[in-house]
Order: structure tokens, then sequence, then C-alpha cells
């Protein structure tokens, strides 16, 4: 591989989107949740409480997709506010 | 318990019985995951799920010690704001100021006791009896009672 094909790559890897995702917890509140859904993402109450249902239902949300320091970032706050957030590549 | 809100937006505890004053008491310790690998696992969860090392690496050297700071800070808040609990009076109060600082420090507890006695959906939807006398017993019961504390901090914060 050149160099020229490595930098591109490592673009395309800086690039990829990332997904925050919020995992089903038996002991979170259905209402601390949508709080912090509310708190960390700015959602309307029915917007935290769609993603809230999608966690207790399915077993997981996708609440968040974009850049990597700023996926990081929200992982940091839902972690602060102790929900059980991971991030993974979007593709 | 009564419960009143004051003029600043605090809430107000009083006639605390015996049985719940000694479990408010106990929400710090609660709060303490040392000891139990699978409470410092769900309090400090990795990030990617075991599927980025790097990623994981680095939080545990930089974020995981910043959560730390700021589950301790919210449960020293915590447990002097019960300073007059543990005097033997039968209330306390919880400042305005300090709501999300308790709010983080009940869902501490409630986290490192379900994850100290494996307590999971069955056991937080049980309806039976559990068995009386035993310390997963009292553990449940910690978790629903401090949730009820929290559920009503939630509700008066809107």
């Amino acid at each position: 591989m050149n160099e020229t094909q490595a930098e591109t790559q490592t673009e395309i890897a800086l690039d990829v989107p990332w997904n925050v995702v919020v995992h089903n917890d038996p002991v979170n509140l259905m209402s601390y949740v949508t709080m912090v859904f509310r708190r960390v993402f700015g959602f309307s109450k029915e917007k935290a409480e769609q993603h809230m249902m999608e966690v207790h239902q399915k077993g997981r949300s996708v609440v968040w997709s974009g850049g990597r320091e700023r996926a990081e970032l929200y992982v940091q706050q839902l972690h602060g506010y102790l929900l059980l957030a991971t991030m993974e590549r979007a593709i | 318990m009564n419960i009143e809100r004051d003029a600043e937006g605090g809430f107000i505890f009083s006639d605390v019985e015996a049985s719940l004053a000694a479990m408010f008491r106990a929400i710090p310790s609660a709060a303490d995951p040392e000891g139990s690998k699978a409470a410092l696992d769900r309090l400090f969860p990795d990030p990617a799920a075991g599927k980025e090392a790097g990623l994981s690496a680095e939080w545990a050297d930089y974020v995981r010690p910043e959560l730390r700071e700021g589950f301790e800070n919210a449960s020293t808040t915590v447990e002097a704001d019960l300073e007059p609990l543990n005097a033997g009076e039968d209330g306390w109060t919880i400042p305005r100021d300090h709501i999300d600082a308790w709010l983080n420090t009940l869902n501490q507890a409630r986290l490192v006791l379900a994850s100290r006695y494996e307590v999971d959906e069955a056991d937080m939807n049980r309806t039976a009896p559990y068995p009386p006398e035993s310390e997963r017993t009292l553990a449940v019961s910690q978790i629903h009672v401090y949730g009820l504390l929290q559920e009503c901090l939630l509700q008066n914060l809107e």
C-alpha cells in the first residue's frame, strides 16, 4: 500500500459514522432513562420516551449517529448517568 | 414518612420509620462497588463491548477515573445530607442543588446491589414473597425502596 492509499483509508476510517447505543437494564427506572435522554441529547419528551421504550422492548436503541469524537463524549455522559451505553461503527 | 418541598425546591423528609431510616442510612455503603467485579463492571462498562481494543484501553486510562470521581463526589454529597439521620433524627433534607447527586447515588446503589446479588428482571417484577431474613431479600427491598425515592425526586422535578 502506498502513502496516498494509506492516507485515504485513514480518512475513510475517520469519516465512518458511529452509533451510540443504549442497552436494556432491568434496574434503571423508565422515568430516569427518559430524563437522561432529554438532558444529554435535548430530545423532546415524546422522542425520549420512544427511545426509552425501544430500549425496554427491543433491548437496545440507537440514540445518536455521527463522528467518533462526539460519540465518545455522549457515551461518557451516558455512563456518568449510569446508563448501559456503547458505541459501534455504523457500517 | 412525610415528604414536603421547601421554598427553594428541595425535599424535606420527616417521620421516617426506623426500618426505612436504616435503609436510607445504608445508601452510601450500598453504592460502593469495591470487592465486586460484577458491580465494578456495571458501573464502568466497556464503551465498545470488547470490539475496539484501543478505545477500551484509552477509556480505562482516561475516562474511567473521571467517572469514578463523579460517582464518589455524588455519594459524598448524599452521605453529608444524611448526617441528621445518622445522628438519630427522624428525617433529613435534600437541597435543590443536591438532587442530581441523589439521583446518581441512588442509581449507583441500585445497580451495585443488583450486580452483587444477581438481581434480574424476574426478581424486579416478582410479586411473590421472598424468603425472609436473607441478604438477597434485603437487597431486593433496598433496590425497590431506593427506586421509589428516585421516582419521587424525578416526578417532582418536572
